[in-house]
């Protein structure tokens, strides 16, 4: 029953799909690089990389305001679970990603740039830490809209965790580094993580103790009320 | 409709606290079909009550059944909210869509996806909630009322035997509260309806039972007259407000309207099931905002 409905259901949930966000995170990550490409620039090394990270920060973005969905209390209680459509989000959008960043290898990308697999690896990660984050905010939270708080803590990350990040474990490195190929390991590891936290986090909680990130305070109850 | 009737929703012991609040306290119910009004000040747990029994959040202690499903099995769950029409307080709609599509949407949700079969559930219950001419209208060209009915019309499709409705008439006029009273009236001759509100008067209309609550707690279960009744001999008209009102105020005629303890000799007034509910709230001291 769950494959008809997702087969039935895909046209409507592209249409739920943030387009307007992913548009303008789209638009805004592949500006740099279609502007430094209409000017003849041929950016080598450090600056292609920049480029490419750029573009990987607004598809991260871009991915962490997947699952926001004005509908979510409207559609909450129906058989058809949350799993199956958060699913059929990445699903749908995942080609159009996919495109979108070849358009920006293409662009970008040449003989001196850093290695299209190894950027693509750190962009897929990224992308995989946002849609878990927000996985986990649909499941934690009531919001309608988890994409900007999410948004904010990976902004926040991007700029922390390469001035905090200890040089053993670093991942922002320049494709110069000897760290490079030690970093996309981690990447590698960063991706798997993400993918079974969101695995983790789809099915909706049957019973509020797997609801609970943190120890709440205890609160007992009182004689029964009710039942006439 | 009579306590005898049979037993659609059976609840027991549920309880459920966010942080250190409690939201819901060992509450206990029984529905059966028919419209049930759920009445209570802002922050009794009406809302909480109606998550929990509507299956959108799961509560920490308790149990309770749907048509004869158990919700805390998957597969429970999953033919509760097959039963299951749901209308949340501030319903959320896709505004690019149109009606039509928007109800298809949450039809394809609550599996049916025979196209024409469908089609014809979709339109059946846009005709019931009156937007069949406005069914290829985009959503954010409607007005409130009419977003309201949509968000009904897709609590309705699929024709379920348990509609939970939180608060539906908040914010429409009175012609289309009472076109609301028609589709909630309807609904309930062959439903169990839970409706939570802060109208009495639609409770009066509609319900052949009340729940009130307060404090995540049920303070009172009977019918609408057995909740006006608690007032009989409490509600009296003086010239002055009575100090010793628990609430009192000047009436159209210019005199006053006293609730609480009247004064020996009062001129007493037929209660009203707002009287009622006022009072059954202020002896259990629960906050009540005029």
């Amino acid at each position: 029953m769950t494959r008809r409905v997702a087969l039935v259901l895909a046209p409507a949930v592209w249409r739920t799909l943030p387009w307007r966000t992913l548009g303008a995170t789209g638009t805004v990550g592949l500006l740099p690089a279609a502007l430094c490409r209409l000017l003849g620039a041929e950016p080598g090394g450090s600056s292609a990389m920049g480029l490419l990270r750029f573009a990987s920060l607004a598809l991260t973005l871009g991915a962490a305001f997947l699952l926001d969905d004005t509908a979510r209390h409207t559609t909450a209680p129906v058989p058809t679970g949350r799993a199956v459509r958060t699913v059929l989000r990445v699903v749908l959008v995942t080609p159009v990603a996919a495109l979108w960043w070849t358009a920006v290898l293409l662009l970008v990308t040449g003989p001196a740039g850093p290695s299209a697999g190894d950027v693509t690896l750190e962009a897929a990660a990224a992308s995989a830490v946002a849609v878990a984050a927000a996985t986990l905010a649909v499941r934690h939270t009531d919001r309608t809209d988890p994409g900007r708080t999410v948004a904010v803590g990976l902004v926040s990350a991007a700029i922390l965790v390469p001035v905090m990040q200890p040089s053993r474990w670093a991942l922002f490195v320049w494709p110069a580094d000897p760290r490079w190929a030690a970093a996309h390991e981690r990447w590698g590891w960063v991706l798997a993580v993400a993918v079974v936290v969101w695995g983790l986090s789809l099915p909706e909680p049957r019973t509020r103790r797997s609801l609970r990130l943190a120890v709440t305070s205890p609160c007992g109850t009182s004689a029964p009320s009710g039942g006439r | 409709m009579t306590a005898s009737a049979p037993v659609s929703v059976s609840a027991s012991g549920l309880s459920l606290c966010y942080g250190g609040t409690r939201a819901l306290d060992n509450v206990s119910l029984r529905l059966t079909r028919g419209v049930t009004g759920l009445l209570g000040p802002n922050g009794a747990g009406k809302t909480t009550l109606l998550r929990v029994l509507a299956t959108a959040v799961p509560a920490d202690r308790g149990a309770f059944t749907v048509l004869g499903h158990d919700p805390a099995t998957a597969r429970g769950r999953q033919e509760v909210r097959r039963q299951l029409g749901y209308l949340p307080q501030t319903p959320g709609l896709h505004l690019d869509f149109t009606p039509f599509e928007f109800v298809d949407y949450v039809a394809i949700l609550k599996e049916l996806t025979d196209r024409a079969a469908r089609h014809q559930e979709v339109r059946r219950v846009l005709g019931e909630v009156d937007l069949a001419d406005v069914r290829g209208k985009r959503i954010k060209k409607l007005s409130g009322g009419m977003r309201q009915r949509v968000a009904l019309a897709a609590a309705l499709v699929g024709d379920p035997g348990f509609l939970v409705l939180d608060e539906p008439t908040v914010g429409l006029d009175p012609e289309q509260r009472m076109r609301f009273r028609e589709l909630i009236a309807a609904a309930g001759e062959s439903r169990t309806v839970l409706l939570s509100t802060h109208q009495t008067e639609d409770v009066a209309m509609l319900c052949h039972r009340v729940l009130v609550m307060a404090g995540g707690r049920i303070r009172f279960d009977g019918t609408p007259a057995e909740l006006s009744a608690r007032a009989a001999g409490r509600v009296w008209s003086s010239s002055e407000r009575d100090p010793g009102a628990k609430a009192g105020w000047r009436t159209g005629t210019g005199t006053f309207r006293n609730v609480g303890d009247p004064p020996e000799g009062a001129d007493l007034l037929e209660p009203t099931l707002e009287d009622g509910y006022v009072l059954t709230l202020d002896g259990d001291r629960a906050e009540v905002t005029a």
